[in-house]
């Protein structure tokens, strides 16, 4: 686990509730600048309902997040600003359908940070290209396969520049052949040492990318720890029945 | 009793019914226009996080759904002027009123369209730091506009056809036009035939314009 002074993500105490169901009760966790953090957990266990709290995209509860000194939560903060900082990457890509694929990116530059057109075109074309889909700039979202389309979703969030991304199942809506595509540009943002949160189901990636590796369950984390350790003598017994289950999946 | 049908009265009566269809679209146009206006705010206060531009808005539209139309145009031009003290010319008040109408139903149609587009476009927007408003703008309202188109052409036909209720505060649009010309020749065959083709005219050619609109839309977004 690395230690930091200045953490990128904090949460403290993080408590979520939907009506009656408790879904988060409790978090802790610090992210440190450059770190890879995979989270994984059964389904229902509350992956999601965290990661999307660490861009405000739930409300929550009680407790803390803060992200690279920002209070999410804290009425005073900029959430639009904040947002910039932070970028997700969804399951189902939620690529804009009526935009091509270099508007899709430049959209964020243009509208939020004011950046003329021509200027915010070639950042976009060097995201694209970035991720291998330089060709495909004039193409439109659904002229493309789903890793593709989950490259672009990635190329859209780096147009921000945030300092912190964030990732909710990125391969899980992909055609096994075209997972590998999208865990590589995801491999090379880590090794660039961005600081990235990913909920995955994908083991092996999380075995040879992730600094750290975390288990919800039950609204809780329940272990934590370096992949090795982790994958290779989990201490929770709810952890060891997940990752047999999911070994023999 | 045999109809004397005479083909030559439907071409004669072309030219003053003529006067009628001008004023028909202007009517139409206008109050669509002013409509659609008004249906979009409503709409979106509909979909806005705040109860009181909802309530507003729940009571704008109920309130013309749920009363006749004609009913409103009385209002508006017998009974409003004795409260205001101001009275409304015809044309004026023929506007307003489909305005008022159509706005209410395209409201819903707005609405609809705004709500069927997934959550998760908002949320992507949101997520590279656009604003609720920009959100709207830039990613779900070009995606919602693009349902509205069929729903929007139903309305405008609708409107259209509405129109011809404004013939009881005497608006002299095509439907007037050939009330009046009735009165003088008594040919109520040939002249409510004439009114009706120029009706389908024009509702025909919305129809027409709009799907035309729906394709180029649908072609620029590459589908
Ligand atoms: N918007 C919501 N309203 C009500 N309940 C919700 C909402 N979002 C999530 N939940 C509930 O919160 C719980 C946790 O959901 P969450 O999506 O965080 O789980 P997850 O760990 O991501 O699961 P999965 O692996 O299936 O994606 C579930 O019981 C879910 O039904
Ligand atoms: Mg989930």
């Amino acid at each position: 686990m690395k230690t930091c002074e200045t953490p990128m993500i904090e949460i403290r105490n993080l408590h979520k509730t939907f009506g009656k169901n408790e879904v988060l009760r409790g978090i802790d966790l610090t992210v440190c600048p450059g770190e890879v953090v995979v989270i994984i957990g059964p389904s229902g266990s509350g992956k999601s309902t965290a990661l999307r709290c660490i861009n405000r995209l739930e409300e929550i509860t009680s407790g803390k997040v803060i992200v690279d000194g920002h209070d999410l939560y804290d009425p005073a903060t900029d959430i639009n600003y904040v947002r910039t900082e932070a970028g997700m990457v969804f399951q189902q890509f939620n690529l804009f359908p009526h935009m091509c694929v270099l508007d899709n990116v430049t959209l964020g530059p243009i509208r939020v940070r004011r950046t003329p057109r021509a200027e915010a075109d070639r950042l976009g074309l060097a995201l694209l290209e970035k991720v291998g889909l330089a060709d495909k700039a004039a193409a439109y979202p659904d002229q493309l396969s789903g890793g593709q389309k989950q490259r672009v979703a990635i190329a859209r969030s780096l147009a921000m520049q945030p300092k912190v991304l964030l990732f909710d199942e990125p391969t899980s809506a992909l055609d096994p052949e075209l997972v590998g595509e999208v865990l590589e540009v995801m491999r090379a943002l880590a090794l660039e040492g961005m600081t990235m949160v990913i909920v995955t189901h994908e083991m092996g990636f999380a075995r040879e990318v992730a600094d750290r590796v975390i288990f919800i369950d039950q609204g809780r984390i329940q272990e934590q720890g370096p992949p090795d350790e982790f994958f290779s003598a989990p201490k929770n017994p709810r952890l060891r029945e997940f990752l047999g289950r999911v070994r023999h999946a | 009793m045999a109809l004397d049908f005479q083909a030559s009265v439907m071409w004669e009566s072309v030219p003053l019914l003529l006067g009628g269809v001008h004023l028909t679209i202007i009517i139409t146009l206008g109050g669509l226009a002013i409509g659609f206006v008004l249906g979009t705010a409503t709409g979106l206060a509909k979909t806005a996080r705040g109860r009181l531009p909802r309530a507003v808005a729940d009571i704008y539209v109920e309130a013309i759904r749920g009363t006749p139309l004609i009913v409103q145009v009385m209002f508006l031009y017998f009974g409003v002027p004795l409260a205001t003290g101001m009275r409304i010319p015809p044309v004026t008040a023929g506007i307003i009123a489909i305005a008022v109408n159509s706005g209410a139903y395209i409201a819903e149609i707005v609405r609809g369209a705004i709500e069927s587009i997934d959550v998760g476009q908002s949320e992507a927007g949101r997520s590279i730091g656009l604003t609720r408003m920009q959100t709207m703008l830039y990613v779900v309202w070009p995606q919602a506009f693009r349902r509205m188109i069929p729903p929007l052409g139903n309305q405008f036909i609708i409107s259209l056809k509405d129109t011809s209720l404004l013939v009881v505060i005497g608006v002299g649009e095509l439907t007037r036009q050939g009330q009046e010309i009735i009165a003088v020749n008594f040919r109520a065959f040939e002249v409510w035939l004439t009114v009706a083709v120029m009706y389908l005219v024009m509702t025909l050619s919305i129809a027409r314009v709009l799907r035309v609109y729906e394709r180029r839309l649908n072609a620029r977004f590459g589908r």
